[in-house]
């Protein structure tokens, strides 16, 4: 299985089991819609930077949860995903070098969450809400990095559930006010509906918002601004 | 920690409103059809580049290696199941470039498949809204290619461009508001970098429309609504009113007024004129709205460059039997003692079978291709007028006499609202010079009925009960020579014929059933010579290409469509046909 998975999720590349890629799960998870996760590989980059992460569940029907490029930001990023049943889930964070660095965890679930039809079809007016977005960004930590966690409203669609065609975000991505790209995220069927992310960015000095932006499968844009509320002083 | 998030930003389906779609401008995208590919696709055997074989929509190609003489061994190569469970209604016509079939199938699908094997490439599965409101069944007639791009519209009236090899959307544009009643089942029109598409949703009291948009980026270029009183726009800016308001309609009725143009339309560029039929007024109870209510139940042509009304022909002015009038306009040469007339053909849901000079809209004749039009005697030729019954118009229910209190007095008129000739399209042979019509026989017991407008809910005004007019038939192809409006022959079909017609040069007429057969037939004397059973009723437009050096013929399978809906007395001699959706190949087996 382990063979499949690199090969299929990560191509060529040498890889490497390394501690230091920490995934962060619940042992069992309560609810296969939305299990929480944490990647962490933030250990790796004081050495060497971290380009890209990719997130995988190996016994999910669609083993593909997401692929993370931090440009302008730490190789942090936490989430929900949706499990069909129990399966390690692993993270993978490409460093400059091409080695892939591979962690994970195993979680326990007793299952369904993908070929469950998503919660927002209980509503008929569902399309009316598709795509908004709710965000905040705290003032940055001691380190300087300005944590930002935002929530796109979107069924999520996986397309196994019966009569309901694959229907997803896609693509996710969050600029600074110098419209320099900080983060990018691409999102497969399994995060979970409602996908809330949770990141820590490095904004220019000079800005005063972040711009999210993206997109789902069919097309419909995301697109919202979050104030960096501590730089924006009551007058301008 | 703090949990709850500032609520900061809304933004939804914002139409445009990203930077993630392709460039703007005209430009022309490498590897794929250009527009003059787009215009000289008639001409061109080798692939399907527009719905109608051709932008003026003959459905003729010029291939002749399926003839009288071979079509006996056409045999299919593969066939390609749509899956899923959504199987109604497939009235698709297949578009075939490089190698590659793209069809759209029903519930807003399209799908990429390879053209040799049958493999699938792609497949794209709009999700609909709970909420949509498609009349007449979850239909799509079709896509568009241009460029890099493939097009096609999805029930809840968005225009979807999606790139060819990969099927990733580029862009989503929403065209109107499904919620009140809009949808698109179409297929959309490209000249010169615009793609030009009509709507849906007539029973609704929507207003139809045509619209260009940028085939590149999706950005609306002009609108020109179809009911009189109307605002145009161009290039963001109103540009003239539809017609005068108030001349045809009394009070604000045309802010209801219908016209839908949901059968999308043709383009000539001799003439430089699209050809757009619109749809019936709303309500269908005429005695609400007094006047010729201008334009619906009409042909327009328009200029593609801003939209502007060039000439209209009213077919059932003060429609008031849902007669509609979104036909296909098909352009030819009309080659009549000696001279040649660049003329247009219509068969109309009226059942009158009109050729009118595409020049100026001036009619040249009109004859019925039925064999009962209960509601006119006939056309006034030099006023282009009907001359109607006036007893056959279903009367006002004020005047009492329905079968309860607010219904007006039933009368039994024909054709029925499904028409003389819905949309399944007909086709014209330059070597035969005949018109292929599929035509229906049934009428119907109508009434009228108060109606208040409401948004998304049905505005008849009318209750109906649709007969058929003989026993043993009710489908009909007929051959109708336009010089004339005489039928050449006819070929009679037990259950209604719905689906669209192909003419070759090999003196062949191909249309499917609803029995699941697709048919060949002699061109110039209706002779059945082929035929194969799909599985399914074949409601979508059978077409032909050439491939490796061998003539193909493909036909989407797939019995659905309004007759199962609305057909009332017919719908039982139907209902058990079993449903499908699944696009058969066949070609000539090598020697």
């Amino acid at each position: 299985m382990w063979d499949d998975m690199r090969a299929v999720i990560l191509g060529g590349g040498d890889v490497v089991f390394d501690q230091r890629v920490r995934v962060t799960a619940p042992a069992n998870a309560e609810d296969a819609l939305n299990v929480p996760v944490m990647v962490d590989a933030s250990g790796l980059d004081a050495e060497d930077e971290v380009e890209e992460i990719v997130v995988f569940a190996d016994m999910n029907p669609i083993p593909r949860i997401l692929n993370y490029r931090p440009a302008g930001a730490k190789p942090l990023i936490g989430f929900r995903l949706k499990l069909q049943q129990a399966t390690p889930i692993r993270a993978a964070a490409r460093t400059r070098d091409g080695v892939w660095h591979v962690g994970g965890v195993f979680v326990d679930a007793a299952g369904g969450g993908c070929t469950s039809p998503a919660l927002a079809h209980s509503d008929p007016q569902w399309e009316r809400h598709l795509g908004e977005v709710q965000a905040r960004a705290w003032a940055p930590a001691a380190d300087g990095g300005v944590r930002v966690r935002f929530r796109v409203r979107h069924p999520m669609d996986t397309g196994l559930a019966p009569g309901i065609p694959a229907f997803y975000l896609e693509s996710l991505a969050v600029r600074d006010g110098d419209a320099r790209d900080l983060g990018q995220i691409d999102l497969f069927e399994p995060v979970s509906e409602n996908p809330v992310f949770t990141l820590e960015v490095s904004p220019s000095a000079g800005s005063r918002s972040l711009c999210l932006t993206g997109r789902d499968n069919n097309g419909t844009p995301v697109l919202a601004d979050i104030p960096l509320s501590w730089r924006q002083s009551a007058l301008p | 920690m703090k949990r709850t998030f500032a609520k900061i930003a809304v933004v939804g389906a914002v139409a445009g409103g990203l930077a993630v779609a392709a460039p703007g401008g005209a430009a022309q995208a490498a590897g794929g059809p250009t527009d003059q590919d787009i215009l000289k696709d008639a001409e061109t055997p080798g692939d399907i580049l527009t719905y109608g074989m051709g932008t003026q929509g003959q459905r003729h190609s010029t291939l002749k290696a399926v003839n009288p003489d071979t079509v006996k061994k056409l045999a299919p190569v593969w066939a390609f199941s749509f899956g899923g469970e959504k199987q109604r209604g497939q009235e698709s016509q297949p578009i075939v470039h490089d190698g590659t079939i793209y069809v759209t199938g029903s519930y807003s699908r399209l799908f990429a498949i390879d053209a040799r094997t049958g493999d699938k490439k792609w497949q794209y599965d709009a999700r609909l809204p709970e909420g949509i409101m498609p009349c007449c069944d979850v239909v799509n007639r079709g896509a568009a290619i241009r460029g890099d791009k493939i097009y096609f519209g999805t029930l809840d009236a968005r225009l979807v461009a999606l790139n060819k090899d990969t099927g990733k959307v580029v862009w989503n544009k929403k065209v109107a508001d499904y919620q009140a009643g809009y949808s698109m089942t179409a297929a959309p029109l490209i000249v010169d970098g615009k793609i030009i598409t009509g709507n849906s949703g007539g029973e609704f009291g929507v207003v139809g429309a045509v619209e260009a948009r940028d085939a590149e980026s999706g950005e609306l270029i002009w609108s020109r609504p179809t009911v009189e009183g109307n605002m145009g726009t161009l290039n963001g800016k109103e540009s003239t009113m539809t017609g005068v308001k108030n001349a045809t309609w009394t009070g604000d009725l045309w802010q209801t007024g219908g016209g839908a143009t949901w059968l999308g339309g043709t383009y000539d560029p001799e003439t430089k004129s699209l050809f757009f039929g619109t749809g019936n007024p709303a309500p269908w109870n005429s005695h609400l709205r007094p006047g010729d209510n201008l334009y619906t139940s009409s042909t327009l042509a328009i200029n593609p460059d801003n939209g502007e009304i060039k000439w209209h022909f009213q077919t059932t002015p003060h429609d008031g039997w849902d007669f509609d009038g979104v036909n296909e306009f098909i352009s030819f040469d009309l080659k009549k003692e000696g001279k040649v007339i660049k003329a247009g053909a219509k068969a109309d849901r009226n059942g009158f079978f009109f050729v009118i000079d595409r020049t100026n809209g001036k009619l040249l004749n009109a004859t019925p291709f039925v064999t009962e039009t209960s509601w006119a005697k006939g056309f006034d030729l030099n006023t282009g007028k009907p001359i109607y019954n006036e007893d056959k118009r279903p009367p006002n229910p004020v005047d009492g006499g329905g079968a309860s209190a607010g219904q007006g007095k039933p009368i039994f008129a024909a054709p029925s609202f499904l028409g003389g000739k819905n949309w399944m399209p007909m086709a014209y042979s330059p070597d035969t010079e005949l018109f292929y019509v599929p035509a229906n026989e049934w009428g119907m017991d109508i009434w009228n009925e108060a109606i208040t407008y409401k948004k998304g809910a049905a505005y008849l005004g009318a209750g109906f009960t649709i007969k058929p007019l003989f026993e043993d038939y009710i489908g009909a192809l007929r051959a109708i020579d336009p010089k004339t409006g005489k039928i050449v022959w006819e070929y009679k079909n037990p259950a209604p014929l719905w689906g669209g017609v192909l003419t070759t040069a090999g003196n062949l007429v191909f249309t499917g059933t609803p029995e699941g057969y697709l048919k060949a037939f002699d061109a110039k004397t209706g002779a059945e010579l082929w035929k194969f059973n799909t599985g399914s009723g074949i409601v979508g437009c059978p077409v032909t290409w050439e491939m490796d050096g061998e003539q193909y013929v493909s036909v989407v399978s797939g019995w659905g469509g309004a007759v199962p809906l609305w057909g009332g007395e017919v719908a039982k001699k139907v209902k058990d046909i079993n449903q499908g959706g699944m696009l058969w190949t066949f070609k000539l087996p090598k020697t």
